[in-house]
């Protein structure tokens, strides 16, 4: 991950597959440090941020967003790995598979047949998908959005070559560190917290809401354990069900516990 | 800490109107001191800034259960009438997140410079007894050790206590069965006893004193001192938990395969919510943050919890993947271990991690479950107080880093490499100890120490992290930051007189080498054997093979083994533990043994077969060391912290745990 030649800015691309471009337009809210980045990385392709683009390549860093959902970027996304050095993931859809994932637990070709006017031009795969299930990720920056700074550190540490200090800790974390009161305990607010990923600075829960889960889960989710407190709460199979089944639908962990309340 | 003990026996106690409260707080303002106290937000009693005694919860009071937390309006006016929120004082003692240090070099000191730890005077209204308590015990990890937390012992310094007896006791309290509470003996400055028209004050503290004597205060009636005692009576009996602590530490490591560990991992979380909520939890982690432009690079701490995967971390292996592991290693440690590290227990009975648990689990609950069908409690290391706070010289101060030229680097093999670096005259170490190594803006390590010769300081790194990696391509004319040496040394003295062996696997030789080159130059007076068993993945990752030779003719004798046969090795094939002989292994020998974890214990589990008792083989370990000062809790393993009383161990002390998965 080093920077070899400080002489030569690495070639950075971003790239987009299924997605709602949410992730990318993270890049360019780096108000402030958008001409520290165009000074330190020579931005080859962003065809969000600026034209033309070169998709060819190649890349030590690629930033990939969006989840595989049809044959053609199940192959774009294995000649974006062939030029890249590096290929980073951002966001649910480039981590999980997004909330299009949703069409993983229905009759895809249904859906096909009664939303579209002529399905036969409609080419797509019958599951959205994490990047990581088709090609090797170096790295998985989570959110739904990402966090501009966890964004800006990533870069920062591949620039540096260190580490990037981002924790895979639940949200509990982020609560804690700010002070929030904890919206089960004082407020019986159903809240993803205990498994969910950290990252974005537990926002929810600091306006009295609980976690949703946007983040996808933390390592060690003990969604099982939470799934048997949120019916304690009261929450029925169906909320339970909903509560995992969302941004992050098809990450292993919230799918496994969503498919134990059909 | 340099503050007077508290000795309430020696101010009278007082009695003032309640108004008094309000001169009480406009006299700590006067001496620019910021407040901070209980106060109403988002459903609970929080600690935050306060101006006045309005701020305070005046007729509130929380009612809690496992799992749950609500407040609920009070008959009468009193304004602690409550007994522990959400938040602990940690959060100003021990920030959630902190800059420890900017990477600007001062050349004039030779040191990387601190950053401005902003200790702002700040007076605590409102301490209970338990997190009296619990400020003593961080006390204790921050700066009863040799090296002290700068910025916390500046915090400490810094603060003013106004405590407050409890003469109500929540559901969740058991301040009584930890000895901590109800009643507030030492470390404040003044306790105050609120009944409904006037408060009891007692002065702790020469300052406390000088505040109170400006306040419109009486000598305590007979009758008002009656109430106190039977307040705290009242208390007592109050407590809605208890927790059986006789021979607890030695009952809790005896019980670590317990069937209650599987139960309670079925209902943890992991989340860190019941560590990050107690007031003596004081793991944290350490992570550098550069940012893009020109500003250097800074290292930062945050709360960090043995819940979290990243914090028994090591070079993406795990010492605590499960739930149970981390929920264990925390019970053990705050109930048990602590008592070895700290000379006390880690818990005080405020119940805040009973509250805050979203599954509501009650470890006073789960104790009394361990202690059914329990086995003998196990005898347990005994506490060894530190020489004395800050004794250990110019690097009493932790994370002040200093800068060691390179003077040279030498490829041992593809992965690893050696670095020669020029010491300051005064730096002395002693053969096992390890030096932290750091590089601005990428990360810092822990190094050990393989040789020296005439202040040129070698350490050999393997290259398995960024940081290592960025270690290991560093050239001669550079420079590194060190802080150093840290931990315990390799049995020298005992050495004499008696054959040694030395067991090392693949980087394990490194630390050994400074043994062997002492032991080697007094081989030839020496009428007993001196043997080395090494072992490696393959001939080419094989260390210092220049020197071996060299050991070999100086009287040593040299066994090497590697695992893998390769085109032009023609020794031996196999694991170091082939190498060892029955006749090899005297049972009054010495032996000296690093290398990978599951290597030692293979040799371990040989040399006992062959009677060599625990106390005569030594290990040197390798954990998740950080701080180097055992405050930041990622080394622990079990009683110990490996960076402060390791890393080299006698196996007499390591028996308890070693080789037990989990830990």
């Amino acid at each position: 991950m080093a920077v070899e030649q400080q002489t030569a800015r690495p070639r950075l691309g971003v790239f987009k597959l299924t997605s709602c471009d949410g992730c990318q337009l993270t890049l360019l809210n780096c108000e402030d440090e958008l001409l520290l980045l165009a000074d330190k990385l020579d931005i080859v392709h962003f065809p969000e941020g600026a034209s033309p683009g070169q998709p060819q390549g190649p890349f030590d860093l690629a930033i990939v967003e969006g989840s595989i959902s049809t044959p053609e970027q199940a192959d774009e996304i294995r000649q974006i790995r062939r030029c890249s050095r590096l290929l980073v993931t951002v966001g649910a859809c480039a981590t999980s598979g997004g909330i299009q994932a949703l069409r993983n637990f229905a009759d895809h070709e249904a859906y096909r047949k009664a939303i579209y006017a002529r399905p036969e031009y409609i080419e797509s795969l019958a599951t959205s998908t994490a990047v990581a299930q088709h090609v090797k990720v170096d790295f998985e920056l989570r959110g739904c959005p990402i966090d501009k700074d966890q964004l800006l550190e990533l870069i920062s540490a591949y620039l540096r070559g260190r580490a990037p200090a981002i924790k895979n800790e639940s949200v509990c974390f982020e609560c804690k560190r700010r002070g929030t009161v904890c919206v089960v305990v004082a407020a019986d607010t159903p809240c993803l917290g205990p498994v969910t990923h950290a990252g974005c600075g537990a926002i929810c829960p600091a306006f009295g809401r609980g976690c949703y889960g946007c983040f996808g889960p933390r390592e060690a989710a003990a969604t099982q354990a939470l799934a048997a407190q949120m019916k304690t709460m009261g929450e029925s199979e169906q909320q339970i069900l909903r509560a995992f089944r969302l941004f992050t639908a098809a990450s292993p962990a919230f799918e496994q516990e969503s498919r134990r309340h059909e | 800490m340099g503050r007077p003990m508290t000795d309430s026996q020696a101010y009278e106690l007082k009695s003032m109107p309640r108004a008094g409260l309000q001169q009480l707080f406009a006299l700590l303002v006067a001496q620019e001191f910021r407040l901070v106290g209980p106060t109403l937000s988002d459903g609970a009693i929080v600690f935050d800034e306060i101006a006045t005694p309005d701020d305070l919860p005046v007729g509130w009071t929380d009612r809690q259960a496992p799992g749950s937390y609500r407040l609920e309006k009070r008959p009468d006016k009193r304004a602690f009438g409550f007994v522990v929120g959400p938040h602990s004082w940690k959060k100003y003692l021990f920030p959630a997140r902190e800059t420890l240090h900017r990477a600007t070099f001062d050349k004039a000191a030779n040191l990387w410079r601190q950053s401005d730890d902003n200790a702002v005077a700040t007076a605590f209204i409102g301490v209970r007894a338990c997190d009296l308590a619990a400020i003593g015990i961080q006390d204790r990890v921050f700066s009863g050790g040799e090296i002290v937390d700068q910025g916390y012992s500046k915090r400490r310094r810094a603060s003013f206590i106004v405590a407050v007896n409890c003469l109500q006791a929540g559901d969740l309290c058991f301040c009584d069965s930890m000895g901590t509470g109800p009643e507030a003996t030492a470390g404040y400055d003044i306790c105050l006893t609120e009944f409904d028209h006037t408060f009891l004050l007692q002065a702790g503290s020469r300052r406390g004193e000088q505040l109170l004597a400006q306040l419109p205060v009486t000598a305590a009636a007979a009758h008002e001192r009656d109430k106190l005692t039977a307040g705290l009576a009242q208390c007592r009996g109050q407590m809605g938990r208890r927790l059986d602590t006789d021979k607890l530490p030695g009952l809790l490591f005896a019980n670590l395969e317990h069937s209650r560990w599987d139960e309670v991992a079925q209902r943890c979380l992991a989340c860190g919510n019941c560590t990050l909520a107690c007031p003596t939890c004081f793991c944290y982690s350490v992570d550098e943050v550069a940012d893009l432009g020109g500003q250097p690079a800074q290292r930062e701490r945050s709360w960090d919890s043995c819940f979290s995967q990243q914090h028994s971390q090591i070079n993406g292996a795990t010492f605590q993947p499960a739930i149970k592991d981390r929920y264990r290693q925390w019970l053990t440690h705050k109930l048990a271990s602590w008592q070895s590290q700290f000379g006390t227990s880690g818990c005080v009975g405020c119940g805040r991690c009973i509250a805050w648990c979203p599954v509501g689990i009650d470890l006073t609950e789960e104790v009394a479950a361990i202690r059914n069908n329990a086995s003998e409690p196990l005898s347990m290391p005994a506490y060894r107080p530190a020489a004395g706070a800050g004794s250990s010289g110019p690097f009493a101060t932790l994370f002040a880093a200093a800068e060691a030229p390179v003077v040279a680097v030498t490829a041992e093999t593809a992965d690893t490499a050696t670095l020669a670096l020029k010491m300051p005259q005064a730096y002395r170490y002693r053969p096992g100890q390890f030096n932290m190594l750091s590089l601005p803006g990428i990360g810092e390590v822990p190094i050990s120490i393989s040789g020296e010769r005439q202040g040129i300081v070698e350490h050999t790194i393997r290259s398995v992290g960024k940081v290592s990696a960025a270690l290991s391509k560093l050239q001669a004319n550079t420079a590194v930051g060190f802080r150093g040496p840290y931990g315990s040394a390799w049995p020298l003295a005992q050495c004499r007189d008696r054959p040694v062996s030395i067991i090392a696997g693949g980087i394990g030789l490194a630390p050994l080498r400074g043994v062997i080159r002492t032991l080697a130059a007094q081989q030839r007076q020496s009428e007993h054997p001196l043997r080395l068993f090494y072992g490696a993945r393959r001939a080419d990752a094989l260390l210092f093979t220049r020197e071996l030779s060299q050991w070999r003719r100086s009287g040593l004798r040299v066994a090497v083994a590697v695992d893998r046969h390769t085109p032009g090795w023609s020794g031996n094939v196999g694991t170091v533990t082939t190498l060892l002989r029955r006749k090899d292994m005297p049972a009054r020998g010495l032996y000296l043994v690093c290398g990978p974890e599951v290597m030692m214990l293979a040799v371990v589990r040989l040399l006992r077969q062959a009677q060599v008792p625990a106390e005569n083989i030594y290990l040197s370990l390798e954990r998740n060391m950080k701080c180097a000062a055992g405050h930041c809790g990622r080394c622990q393993y079990g009683p110990y912290f490996v960076c402060r009383d390791g890393p080299v161990f006698s196996y007499d002390r390591l028996q308890l745990l070693f080789g037990k998965r989990g830990f």
